[in-house]
Parts: structure tokens; C-alpha cells; sequence
């Protein structure tokens, strides 16, 4: 009767109707999934106190933390050389009193000091699917809360759209998967499903589409309450007035219909979290197991690979200083690096100039009062088709005086507000945010902005190998130049040698590679040294 | 200063690391003229000798005629340099230099002393030929051997980057730099620019000058 069909084809059929959530729960029960496995830590077998060996880490950025922390544990002497007065890198939260060392605009946040009013002016979100991150947090007692990342109460703005009014996320998605659904089942008829499927298949299939648009029993999306009501005592002791649909064609202008339903899926599908107090929160908790080890304002300027150790020449307290270690791991930028002194290999030096820095940008400001809260909104992400691109509502703090509202974030690909004066980005924020809040403005007061491509001591947010649309193969050579050790004893790390930049599960998986395959080496067991990377 | 550390491995007084604690107590020879805030502001763009990041776009400063940076850094605060955002080493370098302090100045000064001039790497090829062609043009100011002229307020152009001497020279061509009417020296440079017809003259320029190094 049902012609057989392939799993795959299978996939690709419920994947078409049901988007990637249907292929995940479908490829689970065929045994597609990939094993469930703990974080790669490494078990490092602890040193032999007679053979003592010494580790340089240049830069106190998650990586360099992470690989001083384990081969501290592992009997290792680490010393961690950072160039800024504080440990972190882009692992940044800001907070009354901080500075922000932005190159030519150096602010100090004057938000109130109060535990609630911080903000992560770098990584915000930690996805529970990255296990390696999570597990230091076990592990550091680093109490962590959930993030919300996506409120259906949040905005969408758009000028090409309802004139620039903004809608509230529910209505725009609501009304863009009704219109997505009527059209999948009026073009599915019965017998073109029957083909591949049983009729029971057909009907589970068409009950999907139904489900997912919340189509009417003749297959039409008329409206649905999931946009919510238009009276907000709706529902309960009175029938509640549903809101009208909005013209899909409405909808069309808005470049969001290409961008927004996938907002939350892939890195920010699973349950996200963040760090009670701040995301600095992890790198407090590594540093406090080694406070003694790590060293601020100390400024590297030339590596020597040598025959038997690394030389490090660097500026401390006014002098200058040089040590000798048996191994180095750096996480100093590539394009910082170039400016100092080395004598590092060619295809090294070749791999650094090809690398490009980010540009991310984000900005933030005290609000007087917590006005989304008015609104129905307690997190999430409002959209906005302006520069600024978003506004996120903290999900911590609830019901507080005030709160510290993110007001842009420029994840990349423009320079738009790393080129303005400190007064035009503040300005540019608060009436690009009074499209979405009429009130903004009266609201919104010390505005702290992070040009990341400016920051002092980093230049640049998440590094750059991609010249086109994907990684070319020679890109991924380059990068696995730098990810292998030079000499036998300098690593490259951090997330700017990962394929998966911006995230600090990236850098933390860098710095266990290295460690591990640096720990090999210490103790002559060539056979356990990493496989290369796989190009 | 570049080869302290080569110092030190040759005269036996590296150290060796044992303990972070013992770590603590090492250093070297004090820095000449180090404040460390200075030395935060400025090697992060141009290298931690001063020898310029070509990833960064920050040029030389090592080897430039104390005379000429201090020159600079006043057009910068003036800004008769880095009004251009499409530009942005300049649009920093501005903002950077408006933040430094008349202590900050001199004790650059002190530092610039004490780094080693080595001329920077090569990176532009051209016609030679043609370029000592050009350059004659730019003789009466930046000199027959390229090491400027003070009482001209010309620099030494031997030895800087010369991705970085390229860039200048657009951001001249384009009126970006040398427009102010109070910049009187960098309008001089308006005047031979005309000679120089496209990126390829500058490129046979700057190679004429790298062989003259």
C-alpha cells in the first residue's frame, strides 16, 4: 500500500513541514542522534614533582584561565601575564565605578551600585548544551539563573512596516505561521501526502500544520488568541475579544520574515543561563582559585621560541622583565601579536596577518524605572530594524526600582556605531529605541557603550578567517597553523583558533586541546598527542 | 630596548621559572621614560617597540624625528588629522591624542629615544625607475637620502611602513589630511601631490624609496 521510503527522505519531508525541532525529535527515535557525552575535560595525570615544568599564559581571557586552572591542578607552575587591570578579556561585565578602556573614549560606569545593576558587555548567554563551560561552573560554585532570550511580548519594529508602529513579537509570528500553514495545507491535498505516507501519516501530518499555524478545521488561519487579546482582561470571566489578523502582506515588508522565526533556534534554542550577578561571575570564581598567579598591567612584548623553553619579555610596574618557561599558551589577539616582538615561524606569522578583527558593538543604559515591565516584557529581545538592532529587557532584577536595559547590540558586519562620538552612539541609541518606546527617553540615563574592535588591549571582538560566505579549506589551514604548536611548545588559543568564534565555550575548548596535548608532550608520551585537527 | 631580552639570555640573566612567588621578584632594568599608562595607550596600536602593526594599522613610531611626532600629535588634538570616519586609525589616533597630557608627551619622547630604528619590513613593489623619477619632486623637502628636514617640518620617510606612507598619501590625495588652512605643513603636501597620478605612481614612489633604505 505505502511505498517504502527512506529515512532520510522521511527527514527531509517532516523537516519541510515541521522545521528543524520536527527532525530532532524524529532522528532520535531512529537512532540518528549522536551519543549523549560528558564535557572533555581532560584527566590530566598529575606531574611527577621532579620533573617541574613551567607554563607562561599571555592573557587572563577565559581561555588562558581555564588552561592556567587545570595545569595548576595538575602540578604545572603558571604564571598568567595580562595586559588590562582587570582578568576577563571580552568575558566583561560592567558595573558603578568600572572603566570601560575603550582606546580614545575611556568612561566609568555610573550606574547605581546595586547587585542587580550590571551588565555583560560581552557573552550574555551560556546555551545548556555547552557542557564544557557549564561544568566550571559546577565546578567554580558559580551559582547560575536562566536567561530569557525570547518573550513573544517583546517588539518588533520595522519603518517598512505598519508605518513603523511596532508589534508585539506574538503578533508578527503568530500571524506569519498562520499564513505559512494555510498555504502547506492547502497545497498538500490528500493525495499527494498518500503517496510516500499511510493516510494515518497524511493525517498526523496535516494535524501538524494545523497545530503549528492554529488553522481552522477547514485548513484557514483566521486570527488566533496566541496573538494574544486585544483586551487585557480577556479570558478569564468574560469571553476574551481576539485581535484582528494583520495583512501577511503587511508582514512582507519587513525584512524579519526571512530572519526572525529562526530567532530562536540553533546556539539560543536550547535553555540559556547566565551567571547570578554578572558573567564575570566565572571569571572570579577561576581567578580565586589562583589569585596569586596572575598578573594585571603586565605587558608582553616579545616571545622567543627557543630550543628548550620560551623566553617572555614583558613590562611590569615600570620594568621591564623576562621569563623563561618550558611552554607557552597565548590568547593575545593575532593582530595584537603582530605588533610584537617574536621570532615565530613563517606560516605562523603568514596565518597572523590573514586574520581579521570583529567589530561587535553593544551599549546599555540605567533605566529610571523598569517601564517594560508595564508592558508584559521581563526579558527577551525586542527587534528593531534600526542600527541598534536590539533591545534586551534584563531577565534578573524583577520587580526592582531600576534596571540596566541593553539598548544596541551590532553583532558584527558594521562599524556604524565604533565610528561615532560617545554623545552621537548615546543619542543614536535612545531615538532609534523611542521607535520602539515612545517613552524612552524620559526613562533611559547614563549610557555606557563597548566598541568592541576599539576596546583597549583586544581591538577586535571575535576574530575573523572568513573572507567569503564560508570558510575556504586554505582559511582552515591558516587556522590550524596557529592552532598547532610552534617550536613544540607555544599554542595559540582561545576561541580566534576555534571554527566557532564568539562563544566562550569555543575558547575554553581550545584551551583543553591545548593543555592536553601540551601535557603529552611533558610527559614524553608522544602517543597520546592530539591527532592534528582535522583540515 | 628590542633586544633586551636577547640581552638577557646572553649574559646568563634570564630567569628560570619555578614558583609564581619567586616570579614576583624578578625584573629587569627599569623602562626610560615608563609611565604605564602610556605604555597601555600607545603599544597596543603600535607594537611594544614602537615598530608599528600593520594588522592594526598603526605605523612606526620608532626611528620618527621627536620633532615631527610631537607636530603630529598637536594636528591630531587640533584636529587638522583624523576628522576622516571612513579612515578610522586616524579617527582614533585623534581621540587617542586629545586624552594625552603634556607629561604623557614627553615622556613618549623619552621612550621614542630609547627604542631601536630598525627600518621596517618592505611590503610595496614597483617600478624603482619611474619611482626615483617621481621622487625627485620630493627631494627639496624629504631629502635626496630621505631622512626629512626639520627646519621644512618634513620627515624621514626611509624606514617608515610603507603600507602606511601609502595610506597617507591617499588620505592626502583624497584632501583628507593637508586640507586645514591653519595645517601649513600639510598643505605643502597638496602642492607636489597633483604628480602623482594614481595608486601605481605612489606604489613606484614608495619603491623607490624602500631601495634607498
Amino acid at each position: 500500500m505505502t511505498e517504502k521510503v527512506t529515512r532520510r527522505e522521511i527527514l527531509n519531508l517532516i523537516g519541510a513541514a515541521g522545521g528543524s525541532a520536527a527532525v530532532l525529535g524524529a532522528s532520535a527515535a531512529l537512532g540518528l542522534m549522536p551519543n549523549s557525552a560528558a564535557a572533555s575535560i581532560p584527566q590530566l595525570k598529575p606531574l611527577d614533582p621532579a620533573n617541574r615544568k613551567s607554563v607562561a599564559i599571555l592573557g587572563a581571557g577565559i581561555s588562558g584561565l581555564t588552561a592556567a586552572y587545570e595545569l595548576s591542578k595538575a602540578g604545572y607552575d603558571c604564571i598568567v601575564l595580562e595586559a588590562s587591570h582587570r582578568p576577563g578579556g571580552r568575558n566583561m561585565t560592567v558595573r558603578s565605578g568600572d572603566i570601560i578602556d575603550e582606546v580614545g573614549n575611556r568612561q566609568v560606569c555610573e550606574f547605581d551600585d546595586e547587585p542587580h545593576m550590571y551588565f555583560n558587555a560581552g557573552p550574555a548567554r551560556l546555551p545548556s548544551t555547552h557542557r564544557n563551560i557549564l561544568h566550571y561552573c559546577k565546578e567554580l560554585g558559580v551559582e547560575l539563573e536562566v536567561f530569557i532570550n525570547e518573550s513573544k511580548e517583546a517588539y518588533v519594529q520595522d519603518d517598512n512596516m505598519f508605518g513603523g508602529k511596532p508589534i508585539k513579537n506574538a503578533m508578527f509570528t503568530t500571524n506569519a505561521r498562520g499564513f505559512m500553514a494555510e498555504v502547506l495545507a492547502k497545497n498538500f491535498t490528500r493525495q499527494e501526502l498518500d503517496q510516500p505516507f499511510t493516510e494515518w501519516e497524511a493525517e498526523r501530518i496535516l494535524g501538524m500544520v494545523r497545530s503549528f499555524g492554529d488553522l481552522n478545521s477547514a485548513n484557514e488561519f483566521r486570527g488566533s488568541s496566541r496573538a494574544g487579546y486585544a483586551d487585557i482582561d480577556g479570558g478569564y470571566l468574560a469571553h476574551g475579544i481576539q485581535k484582528e489578523m494583520v495583512s501577511f502582506r503587511e508582514l512582507l515588508k519587513s525584512s524579519y520574515v526571512n530572519r526572525l522565526l529562526n530567532a530562536n533556534e540553533g546556539e539560543t534554542g536550547p535553555i540559556l543561563f547566565q551567571p547570578v550577578g554578572g558573567m564575570d561571575k566565572i571569571i572570579t570564581g577561576f581567578v580565586k582559585t589562583m589569585p596569586e598567579r596572575v598578573y594585571y598591567n603586565a605587558i608582553v612584548t616579545a616571545v622567543e621560541l627557543g630550543d628548550d623553553s620560551v623566553n617572555i619579555a614583558y613590562r611590569y610596574k615600570g620594568m621591564e622583565n623576562s621569563i623563561k618557561a618550558d611552554y607557552c599558551l597565548n590568547c593575545i589577539p593575532t593582530h595584537l601579536m603582530s605588533g610584537i616582538t617574536h621570532n615565530f615561524p613563517r606560516d605562523y606569522t603568514d596565518a597572523m596577518l590573514y586574520v581579521r578583527r570583529g567589530e561587535a558593538y553593544k551599549s546599555a543604559f540605567q533605566a529610571k524605572e523598569r517601564f517594560w515591565e508595564k508592558e508584559d516584557i521581563y526579558g527577551g529581545i525586542s527587534w528593531v530594524n534600526q542600527p541598534i538592532r536590539q533591545i534586551w529587557y534584563p531577565p534578573h532584577g524583577m520587580f526592582k526600582e531600576k534596571g540596566v536595559i541593553l539598548s544596541s547590540y551590532d553583532f558584527g558586519g558594521g562599524m556604524h556605531f565604533t565610528r561615532l562620538s560617545q554623545e552621537e552612539r548615546i543619542e543614536a541609541a535612545i531615538s532609534q529605541g523611542e521607535k520602539v518606546h515612545a517613552d524612552y527617553r524620559k526613562y533611559v540615563e547614563k549610557g555606557i557603550t563597548i566598541a568592541w574592535n576599539r576596546m583597549n588591549h583586544m581591538l577586535g571582538c571575535a576574530a575573523r578567517w572568513q573572507r567569503g560566505a564560508v570558510m575556504t579549506s586554505d582559511e582552515e589551514k591558516l587556522m590550524h597553523t596557529l592552532r598547532s604548536p610552534a617550536a613544540n611548545r607555544h599554542y595559540f588559543i582561545g576561541d580566534q583558533v576555534t571554527l566557532h568564534a564568539g562563544w566562550q565555550e569555543s575558547a575554553i575548548v581550545s584551551a583543553l586541546w591545548s593543555v592536553n596535548d601540551l601535557h603529552n608532550r611533558a610527559i614524553g608520551n608522544s602517543a597520546g598527542i592530539n591527532p592534528a585537527p582535522l583540515v | 630596548m628590542k633586544n633586551f631580552l636577547l640581552a638577557c639570555l646572553l649574559t646568563g640573566s634570564a630567569f628560570t621559572l619555578f614558583t609564581p612567588v619567586a616570579f614576583a621578584q624578578q625584573s629587569g632594568m627599569p623602562i626610560p621614560g615608563q609611565e604605564p599608562v602610556l605604555t597601555s595607550i600607545c603599544m597596543t596600536c603600535h607594537g611594544a617597540y614602537g615598530q608599528g602593526n600593520p594588522v592594526v594599522g598603526g605605523p612606526r613610531l620608532a626611528g620618527m624625528q621627536a620633532w615631527y611626532l610631537k607636530n603630529q600629535l598637536e594636528s591630531f588634538r587640533n584636529g587638522w588629522r583624523g576628522m576622516e570616519k571612513d579612515y578610522l586609525p586616524a579617527y582614533e589616533m585623534r581621540e587617542t591624542a586629545s586624552a594625552l597630557t603634556e607629561t604623557d608627551i614627553n615622556q613618549l619622547m623619552v621612550m621614542l629615544e630609547a627604542w631601536d630604528a630598525e627600518p621596517a619590513p618592505d611590503t610595496i613593489t614597483g617600478d624603482v625607475s619611474k619611482g626615483a623619477e617621481l621622487y625627485q619632486q620630493c627631494v627639496a623637502c624629504h631629502g635626496a637620502d630621505a631622512m626629512g628636514n626639520e627646519l621644512l617640518a618634513a620627515p624621514a620617510l626611509a624606514g617608515q611602513n610603507d603600507w602606511y606612507l601609502l595610506s597617507q598619501l591617499k588620505l592626502f590625495k583624497s584632501g583628507y589630511r593637508g586640507s586645514h588652512p591653519e595645517d601649513i605643513f600639510g598643505l605643502r603636501m597638496q602642492v607636489v601631490l597633483p604628480l602623482l597620478n594614481n595608486e601605481q605612481d605612489m606604489q613606484d614612489v614608495l619603491a623607490y624609496i624602500n631601495s634607498i633604505d
